[in-house]
């Protein structure tokens, strides 16, 4: 068996041993491109939203890389992401017979531990829960290597990128919970000599949609472009988050929620109360800017840009809301970074 | 006191029930005036550009509200019928009220999650103290809850006319469209012809449709599909559920056969290209008829 999933940034690592320690082959095609987007966009609908896209072409790549069993999250709620799976499965079975489709629900874990991966995996559950408890673990080891290499990025971003492989090849080869607590005394070795914090900079707070926060492909290497202008990115969003976030186990949810009262009573679905929350937080503490990314038409985030809107009045924080789709060029996207950038300097250094 | 109502989005479903609640309690009310283009250019100053046009055309009529009521009523609508949504935008569209409109009125928007008869009754309790005139008010405007003002339907050729009840009804958006097909010798048909219980049917794939103005177009497609000739489906750009369902709708369509027509719409679309396109659109299924007619013949 040879399983696909979306890529999903540098937590492709952890979903990628998940899938290992259930016994099967993980088969994810080659890494995103443009050909992916294009591939993904042709056999679409030309109004749905842009990870439906890149997500689609993921697959059609997958498939042809040899991949059999292909897995996608599901869970129908306020948002298009719930029917992403009914849409992709029928196009790609149009495109590739042999394979099969499996809509995994986010929502219902009884089901995803006693009957989906035991049935998918042909294993037991225990197996599935354990395995689960160790994709908490390497996902919790690669939040914790990006926050270091958003810390190097910032003051030192030629060596952050020359670190970056070696930390890779690190973390790729954890594979059980004591080699996670190992990994991470080493993540620190490596960085911290090239952390140095003498100079002053600008701390930028990333929220937005999930999967443009997490796939550097979607967001066009925000973080690396942002890291390059001297910007430290602070951002709350991982798969491991998630992961809490669906065991309700996450207490910073709380916060978040609580944090976005002021500006969304109500969760108008999708991530836009998480989006709103953090930036009030951000706001709160100091943050000196706030960059917003979602995919162009975005439901929630469409309300919480709206939201932002009156937050950037209310505490006179920076913002720069961008919204991404297929047509989106990337340098357009660095000069509006870059001129953005400037500003909350100016902002920030002129007092 | 005088309640404003915008006369958009969720206005065309339940409209005449919250009159008729509102007359009963004797609430002073004012209801914003059909939609017209200054209604809409004022609209598209609120919100940012990728919304859907109805969310910018209610943005319009709360402007137009602003210096004529002391209070605004906007429920929030975020789950009826057991557990089924209304749309993302629905829900945020109080909150955008708010951060544009909270110095102009007080803002009355009750949340309605599964609870539609008790919501309407706690705030009837507000604005009086007699819950039996409450009661009553609220049973006498029941009977308006599914009276919609139903296109005529008679004689052959049909259209399906699908879109959204803010769509069709606001016939600033929708009477061109409908004219041309009237124009080109067609009937129409609505979703709003079919009974209630089709309409919440949950057999086959509208059982997976958890939007609850959703599953009925869905219904009403898959109910009606064999009886018309063709099917236009208009859509706003940037709507979420539309994009998707239409999306399934159109590939039912294509195996059956049957001519689909997605007419995308926002707030610079001119009534001329639509009517361009529906005019050819309604070429292809006259020839279609013509053809089945002589093959029938010979
Ligand atoms: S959150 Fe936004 S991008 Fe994701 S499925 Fe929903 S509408 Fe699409
Ligand atoms: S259902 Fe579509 S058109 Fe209606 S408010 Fe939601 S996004 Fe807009």
């Amino acid at each position: 068996m040879k399983v696909a999933f979306p890529y999903l940034g540098y937590d492709t690592i952890a979903l990628k041993k998940f899938v290992e320690l259930l016994g099967a082959e993980s088969c994810l095609g080659p890494p995103l491109t443009a050909r992916t987007l294009s591939l993904g966009t042709k056999y679409s609908p030309e109004l749905i939203c842009l990870p439906f896209k890149i997500t689609l072409g993921n697959f059609i790549e997958a498939l042809e890389a040899g991949a059999d069993t292909l897995l996608m999250a599901a869970g129908a709620r306020k948002c298009r992401f719930g029917y992403y799976h009914y849409l992709q499965e029928n196009i790609l079975k149009k495109i590739d017979n042999r394979h099969c489709f499996y809509a995994i629900s986010q929502y219902t874990p009884y089901e995803f531990f006693f009957k989906k991966m035991p049935q998918i995996f042909g294993v037991t559950p225990q197996k599935v829960i354990y395995a689960t408890w160790l994709l908490l673990h390497y996902s919790a080891l690669i939040d914790y290597f990006r926050k270091l290499i958003r810390l190097t990025r910032a003051y030192n971003f030629y060596d952050a990128q020359k670190k970056e492989l070696e930390a890779l090849r690190i973390i790729e080869n954890v594979s059980s919970f004591k080699e996670v607590q190992k990994a991470k005394k080493e993540l620190r070795k490596i960085f911290s000599p090239i952390i140095n914090t003498s100079n002053e900079i600008i701390r930028i707070g990333l929220v937005g949609e999930i999967y443009l926060m997490l796939e550097p492909f979607a967001n066009y290497e925000i973080e690396k472009e942002l890291g390059k202008l001297g910007v430290l990115v602070v951002s709350k969003r991982s798969l491991y988050r998630h992961l809490k976030h669906l065991l309700k186990l996450d207490l910073f949810d709380l916060r978040t929620i609580s944090n976005a009262y002021k500006y969304l009573k109500d969760s108008p679905g999708g991530e836009a109360i998480k989006t709103v929350g953090e930036a009030h937080i951000f706001a709160k503490k100091n943050i000196d800017g706030i960059i917003h990314i979602y995919p162009f038409t975005c439901m929630p985030e469409n309300i919480a840009y709206e939201a932002l809107q009156k937050l950037a009045r209310d505490y006179e924080i920076p913002i720069l809301s961008i919204s991404i789709d297929e047509h989106t060029s990337k340098t357009g996207l660095l000069t509006r970074l870059e001129a953005f950038v400037e500003v909350v300097k100016r902002k920030k250094f002129k007092g | 006191m005088k309640v404003g109502i915008p006369r958009a989005l969720l206005y065309y479903r339940y409209g005449e029930f919250w009159k008729s609640f509102f007359k009963c309690l004797n609430v002073d009310f004012i209801i914003s005036p059909p939609t017209n283009k200054k209604i809409l250019d004022q609209g598209v100053k609120y919100v940012s550009s990728e919304v859907c046009l109805p969310v910018k055309i209610i943005c319009g009529h709360l402007d137009w509200l602003k210096n004529k009521a002391t209070h605004l009523f906007l429920p929030r609508f975020v789950e009826l019928n057991n557990g089924l949504y209304t749309c993302p935008k629905m829900i945020g569209i109080v909150d955008i009220a708010r951060f544009h409109f909270q110095n102009y009125f007080q803002i009355i928007s009750p949340k309605i999650k599964n609870n539609f008869y008790w919501t309407h009754f706690k705030l009837g309790l507000k604005l009086t103290k007699n819950p039996l005139k409450v009661k009553n008010a609220i049973d006498n405007a029941q009977k308006y809850l599914n009276s919609y003002p139903k296109l005529k339907a008679n004689g052959a050729p049909k259209i399906l006319l699908l879109s959204h009840f803010y769509n069709i009804y606001d016939y600033y958006i929708s009477q061109p469209i409908i004219e041309t097909f009237k124009n080109q010798g067609f009937t129409i048909i609505t979703k709003e012809h079919l009974d209630n219980k089709r309409l919440n049917s949950t057999k086959g794939f509208a059982k997976n449709i958890r939007w609850v103005y959703e599953r009925e177009l869905y219904n009403a497609f898959y109910y009606f599909l064999p009886q018309v000739q063709g099917v236009c489906n208009i859509i706003s750009f940037g709507c979420g559920p539309d994009s998707l369902i239409s999306e399934v709708m159109l590939n039912e369509a294509h195996i059956q056969n049957k001519p689909f027509l997605q007419l995308i719409i926002d707030e610079h679309t001119s009534a001329t290209g639509l009517i361009t396109r529906i005019e050819a659109f309604c070429e292809i299924i006259k020839k279609r008829l013509d053809n089945n007619v002589s093959s029938i013949i010979l």
